[in-house]
């Protein structure tokens, strides 16, 4: 594997790596707060 | 007592009001601050944006390894051109940029609010990953065509010592403790490495050309843009923008929900306690 | 604010003083740190000598850590930083003061460093002006830091590993300029009045003497 392919291949796999960890965060969280929500009012 | 009140992202929960010792609460449920959902605007807007960055990244990628020419000095390793610079432009005038700019507006007391220290800390987060990234693309870069995996360049040297920088904001963003006092403490780091960083620049810049044995480093990485590749480069530059506002807006929503989720269970603790003097059935299931 | 300054210098100096602490701790391990470089450089003195320049001040940088330390844990003692923030002193005044003492501290070290440079590698001073002004301007520049960072960090339960991990990286600067000035001044580098070392120097104890004394205020409020 070439210098290019690597160089191409870490910066996209850590960006995509990072932006579904974001994605995954929120995901999360927004779910904690619609159970809250739900669960305060009975 | 039994309804929840929706609180908007930017004002802070407020703890419920203590139920009178004498009477017991109707309905005993916590009053749970629920943090405003992302309006649909928000939604589809930051939808697009990640759909924008993906597309133009993937046209950067295409346009970067297949269908520009390699270059006459470099050959095929220009195309790191496409990407190692933008990411460099993204995280220190982008993502520094814009946490010293917040940083800044929180500590003016006229302008303070909690939005822009969310913004300081998300931007600081995402930079941070931009600014390794610089760092290893560079020295990916730098390793053919020096033949070493680093060589104290300037760019290179400036760009560790952000990274140095974005790592200590994190640390005392870390460090527990009020939120006023954390997001001063905060905004004061992010001033004082936003002054050194054009100190470091011509420090480390002087550093280089005027050392007696300076050999032309800086030369083989700059390589000529025309034609085709101006064009890819600057759709690099805007495709790794995008990725980054994309990025921010995320991280920034994710700050707004921690700080909730955070609330509500100051919220319900503080419920609990104060329903310990009475008999009434204990509160919810904690969220 | 000036005369604030002075009363806030007045006391740290005087409880140094009283207590030594920077004299018997402080520079003791700065003069170590440059045995320990001897060491790691290895029994041949030219080595040493060409790197003169650069362990003088990177002991002095770590130097600088401890007296900033020192300078805050003066007031970790209940109730004495909010004594001295509700003592209506002015802020800025305040932070001139810390930082006077630490840097009158740090010169004094560097003096007794020098000596210590000159005997155990054997550079030979070519400018001692140059030398002195380096150090001055220096100083001046890593003990208005360092007393910002030394604020901020005071209070917390991790100061003691956040403090150079903010302050080291921010002062490189220092080190590199301070470097330079003194190769060019112990002969080891050959150099011209045009070079911005010095300069540098001095621009950035101007920069963070500015910041500290506008921002010392808003950071002391409610931290």
């Amino acid at each position: 594997m070439s210098y290019i392919d690597a160089g191409y291949a870490i910066a996209l796999a850590v960006l995509a790596g990072y932006g579904a960890l974001l994605w995954g965060r929120r995901r999360r969280l927004e779910r904690l707060m619609a159970s809250a929500e739900e669960q305060a009012e009975p | 007592m039994s309804t929840t009140t929706p609180t908007t992202p930017t004002t802070p929960a407020t703890p419920a009001a203590p139920a009178p010792a004498a009477e017991p609460p109707p309905t005993p449920s916590p009053r749970v601050p629920v943090v405003a959902p992302w309006s649909a605007r928000s939604q589809r807007v930051v939808r697009w944006l990640g759909v924008a960055a993906v597309v133009s990244v993937v046209a950067t990628v295409w346009l970067g390894l297949w269908v520009t020419p390699p270059d006459a000095v470099q050959h095929d390793l220009v195309r790191l051109v496409y990407v190692h610079p933008p990411i460099a432009w993204v995280s220190l005038y982008l993502a520094f940029g814009i946490a010293a700019v917040s940083s800044v507006l929180w500590l003016w007391p006229r302008t303070r609010s909690p939005f822009w220290d969310r913004l300081a800390a998300s931007s600081v987060e995402v930079g941070t990953v931009f600014t390794a990234l610089t760092l290893v693309t560079g020295s990916i870069w730098g390793r053919p065509t020096w033949g070493v995996w680093w060589a104290w360049d300037a760019r290179l040297t400036s760009t560790a010592l952000l990274l140095v920088l974005l790592l200590g904001y994190l640390a005392v963003r870390r460090v527990a403790g009020a939120p006023e006092a954390r997001a001063r403490r905060c905004a004061v780091v992010a001033l004082v490495a936003a002054v050194d960083v054009p100190i470091v620049h011509f420090s480390v810049d002087w550093w280089h050309t005027l050392h007696q044995n300076a050999t032309v480093l800086n030369a083989n990485l700059s390589p000529t843009i025309h034609g085709a590749m101006a064009w890819t480069l600057l759709l690099g530059f805007v495709a790794f923008t995008l990725v980054f506002a994309w990025m921010l807006a995320v991280r920034y929503r994710i700050e707004v929900l921690v700080e909730g989720a955070l609330a509500a269970e100051i919220d319900l603790a503080l419920h609990e306690r104060w329903a310990e003097g009475d008999d009434s059935p204990p509160p919810a299931v904690r969220p | 604010m000036w005369r604030d300054s002075v009363l806030v210098a007045g006391k740290d100096l005087r409880i140094e003083l009283r207590s030594r602490v920077v004299l018997n701790q402080v520079i003791p391990v700065a003069a170590l740190t440059l045995v320990l470089f001897a060491f790691a450089l290895g029994p041949d003195r030219a080595p040493m000598t060409r790197a003169a320049p650069g362990l003088f001040w990177v002991a002095v940088l770590f130097a600088t850590v401890l007296a900033v330390q020192r300078s805050f844990g003066l007031e970790s003692t209940e109730g004495a930083r909010d004594g001295l923030r509700l003592s209506g002193l002015d802020p800025a005044g305040v932070f001139l003061g810390k930082a006077a003492a630490i840097a009158l501290e740090l010169v004094v070290l560097e003096g007794l460093l020098t000596v210590g440079v000159v005997v155990l590698y054997g550079s030979h001073v070519r400018a001692p002006g140059a030398l002195a002004a380096a150090c001055v301007a220096g100083t001046a520049g890593l003990a208005a830091a360092g007393t910002l960072y030394g604020a901020l960090a005071s209070g917390l339960r991790v100061r003691e590993t956040l403090l150079p991990f903010l302050l080291l990286p921010v002062v490189a600067p220092v080190l590199l300029a301070g470097t330079r000035v003194w190769q060019v001044a112990l002969g080891i580098q050959a150099g011209s009045p045009q070079d911005p070392w010095l300069r540098l120097l001095l621009v950035f104890a101007a920069v963070y003497l500015c910041l500290g004394v506008v921002i010392f205020g808003p950071l002391q409020e409610a931290s």
